[in-house]
């Protein structure tokens, strides 16, 4: 119940506020959406299978978006900043798949 | 999706089969080694840390506290609002950008704009000297041969108008598959070359008198005479003898060039005399770091 009601929250939050967001940080603004979508799907598979935890998912949700967002700062310094943003989405979104496949088979035995 | 190289050819190799059959491959030699990244992708997507603490602590609700509860909440909310935030992002700059792209577009257009009425205020206060000089010049003979030297210099420079019999030249690009039936500016070159080793006193192109400062030449998609952008067709005016200009003009480079053009690539080459051409004038012709010896 927790992260549906938390997402409805966060949504109607963002949309009440409107933060803005610095333009030093924009270029990690994807980056982190992608992370968080991993995060999301990682977790719920991981609640399907009966071992979800909440300390686990805070810590590998706030590690999971700080190492991507350090690959993508790392290439922006070294000028490789849209390659290596192309690789951590394909690496993330490869998961994501992976993970939203076992969660429909769970669901729907499909 | 896996395959696995057999004796008889690519077999595909199903996720379960893998599996059970991973212990043996470790043996021999794994065929995916090299894709060993991919395979830890796929066959690891969830953290292991979720099964390692579940392992350790089996019962559901003694894993959680309140603290880590919270702090899960937290997390959650912050996610909606990442969501929440990029979307706008994107729905709210794509305006933004289309806007600023207008914005340029008009700041290019004022800038032609000024552009064209500067260049009209050269041209108008180019044609008040030359009405000053011409009349500050008074009747003797001294005056009048300096006014015809004057007039002489203009028009052999491009300074001044002309009016004379000549060739007409109509250029084009050739048609079908665009790049190399185009109209380049050594086409242009290797034709105005032609035209002044012909004879040819006086050359335009497209109303873009060739002066001593003339350059013909490529900028960006466009070529550039006396920096403006010409487009096609392009059309050569050269004041010359029209009785031998179209028959020296054939002698030179330039013919055998612009007729191979026309007949390989198709492009348009139509030349005709004509018994009266008027060429325009290049006002405010000046040399600046050279003095007059």
């Amino acid at each position: 119940m927790i992260p549906i009601l938390g997402l409805i929250a966060g949504i109607i939050l963002g949309l009440v506020l409107q933060p803005g967001v610095p333009d030093f940080l924009q270029p990690y603004l994807p980056i982190a959406i992608v992370a968080a979508m991993d995060a999301l799907f990682g977790a719920f598979r991981a609640y399907l299978e009966g071992t979800f935890t909440d300390r686990v998912f805070v810590v590998s949700f706030i590690s999971n978006v700080l190492i991507a967002a350090a690959i993508v700062y790392v290439g922006d310094q070294i000028g490789v900043g849209s390659q290596l943003s192309t690789g951590v989405v394909v690496v993330l979104g490869i998961r994501i798949f992976t993970n939203a496949a076992a969660i429909r088979r769970a669901l729907f035995h499909a | 999706m896996l395959y696995s190289r057999t004796g008889g050819g690519i077999v595909k190799v199903t996720g379960v089969d893998a599996h059970a059959s991973a212990d043996g491959r470790r043996a021999r030699h794994a065929p995916d080694a090299s894709m060993d990244l991919l395979k830890q992708i796929i066959e690891q997507p969830v953290d292991p840390d979720y099964a390692a603490v579940a392992a350790r602590q089996p019962d559901r609700r003694k894993r959680d506290t309140n603290r880590s509860r919270l702090a899960f909440a937290v997390i959650i909310v912050v996610i909606g609002v990442l969501f929440t935030v990029a979307a706008l992002q994107t729905t709210r700059s794509r305006p933004a950008a289309a806007k600023e792209r207008d914005q340029l577009v008009a700041r290019i257009k004022s800038a032609q704009t000024s552009r064209d009425a500067m260049r009209q205020q050269a041209d108008s206060l180019a044609a008040e000297n030359a009405r000053l000089r011409s009349n500050g010049l008074g009747d003797d003979a001294e005056d009048q041969q300096l006014r015809q030297q004057l007039a002489g210099l203009e028009s052999v420079t491009g300074a001044g108008a002309v009016t004379g019999p000549g060739l007409k030249i109509v250029v084009d690009d050739g048609t079908g598959a665009a790049g190399d039936n185009q109209v380049l500016d050594v086409d242009l070159q290797v034709l105005v070359n032609g035209l002044w080793q012909a004879g040819a006193e006086a050359i335009q192109i497209n109303g873009q008198r060739l002066t001593a400062l003339s350059a013909i030449r490529e900028a960006g998609q466009a070529i550039t005479v006396n920096y403006r952008s010409l487009t096609g067709p392009y059309e050569v005016d050269a004041i010359g003898d029209p009785d031998t200009l179209q028959a020296r003009l054939l002698e030179t480079s330039a013919g055998p060039w612009w007729n191979s053009l026309k007949d390989e690539q198709g492009m348009r080459y139509d030349v005709s005399t004509s018994s009266e051409l008027h060429l325009a004038a290049v006002p405010g012709l000046t040399v600046r770091s050279g003095r007059t010896r």
